[in-house]
């Protein structure tokens, strides 16, 4: 396990490209599944439920049914709400044994978060959006608390969430995995038990 | 109800701790025992002082008084190392533009956000304070090379591959500057943080 994170990161540029692929390709189906629970999320607490989120050229269209039929549509990119996916699957690629079935199920699990992590940021797009950028209509319909709390959600979920979420989850999913690679835990794994023999490691 | 002299089951109180274990249970945990694992502690510290650091950057005054002119002097760095590869290179505020092509440096785009992360990392990291301090300046300064390094290629991707300037910048100068943050981390862990772990 010695030179663990020398050959974490010798796979880590390999992975890079790995991921980008696979986000490339699969790209249409993360943009609908974060509009979709986004959307949801919005509607959730709406009423009436009038929020619709229409994905189109991976821009995530903000329509309201109660808008006039004229009005312009507010729009937010979804490669930058996405793109995150790409980081969280490098890391993960480029651990020991990315494609055994714990790793997998680790895997899996951290891209749900990850999902919810990005559709929060969309929700926090749109809710910004009703409380701040609607003219007299936002004054009306939303308090200065209100605001304040979606702008700072935003804000947070923007480009600190976007750039920290995927180390979080990954290290959060992998930590004894990412601990062992770092060496941490050698040290005990090596110390003899009262027998005198060497601890094995599972 | 059992009548005296009959085999009634005698109940006892469960001897054995049902409560979940598992390094997958941690939702399930009291908070107590949740603090008491090193991934949840590091998890939790490093969310607190990654918050209350893009809080302070996020005040007005702080952004007017540190963060404005850093991104200022971030557009100067990147316009002197343009102008050393013979572009005519002028920097107004936070625009560097040249005749050839313009860029704007944003809050996003300065490195700020990659190195409080990689700072909240460091800090949140079980290490003792002299290798916490060698992990925050030599990321801080490795972090801002490679920020110039992704302002510069940029600019010559808007040159030659305008194109494709958007998707350089977003998912793959957005995405190596992060792997390299991780990166630095994963180094920095392994080869500063870990004597204190041995020890």
């Amino acid at each position: 396990m010695k030179n663990a994170p020398g050959v974490f990161l010798r796979r880590l540029p390999f992975t890079l490209v790995a991921a980008i692929v696979i986000w490339l390709l699969l790209r249409p189906a993360i943009d609908w599944a974060v509009a979709g629970l986004a959307q949801t999320l919005v509607r959730s607490f709406e009423y009436p439920r009038v929020t619709r989120l229409v994905v189109q050229d991976h821009r995530a269209q903000m329509r309201r049914t109660d808008l006039r039929t004229d009005s312009k549509v507010p729009t937010v990119s979804m490669t930058e709400v996405t793109f995150n996916t790409i980081v969280l699957l490098a890391l993960y690629l480029a651990l020991p044994r990315p494609f055994s079935r714990r790793q997998l199920e680790a895997l899996f699990m951290g891209w749900c978060v990850l999902i919810l992590c990005q559709s929060l940021n969309l929700v926090f797009h749109v809710k910004t959006l009703y409380a701040l950028g609607l003219g007299e209509w936002s004054q009306q319909h939303y308090s200065d608390l209100a605001r304040n709390i979606y702008g700072f959600g935003r804000y947070f979920t923007d480009l600190p969430g976007r750039f920290s979420f995927p180390f979080l989850i990954w290290l959060g999913f992998n930590w004894d995995v990412i601990m062992k690679m770092l060496a941490v835990t050698d040290e005990d794994d090596k110390k003899p038990d009262k027998k005198g023999k060497k601890a094995v490691s599972s | 109800m059992p009548t005296p002299g009959s085999s009634a089951p005698t109940w006892r109180p469960c001897a054995v701790d049902v409560r979940p274990k598992g390094d997958d249970k941690l939702l399930l945990m009291n908070p107590h025992d949740l603090l008491r694992k090193p991934e949840a502690r590091f998890l939790i510290l490093f969310l607190l002082i990654l918050g209350v650091s893009f809080t302070v950057v996020a005040l007005r005054p702080v952004d007017t008084a540190v963060v404005a002119p850093y991104t200022a002097f971030i557009a100067r760095m990147s316009g002197f190392v343009l102008r050393l590869f013979g572009e005519q290179a002028t920097v107004n505020g936070c625009v560097v533009s040249s005749p050839r092509f313009a860029v704007t440096i944003y809050n996003g785009c300065n490195g700020l956000i990659t190195s409080l992360i990689f700072i909240s990392g460091v800090l949140a990291f079980p290490a003792r304070h002299p290798a916490k301090l060698i992990g925050v300046i030599g990321g801080l300064l490795a972090i801002q090379l490679v920020n110039l390094l992704r302002i510069v290629s940029l600019f010559y991707i808007g040159v030659f591959l305008p194109q494709h300037f958007n998707d350089a910048h977003i998912f793959i100068w957005q995405s190596l500057v992060i792997l390299f943050g991780i990166s630095l981390w994963i180094l920095w862990a392994h080869f500063f943080a870990l004597p204190r772990e041995r020890s």
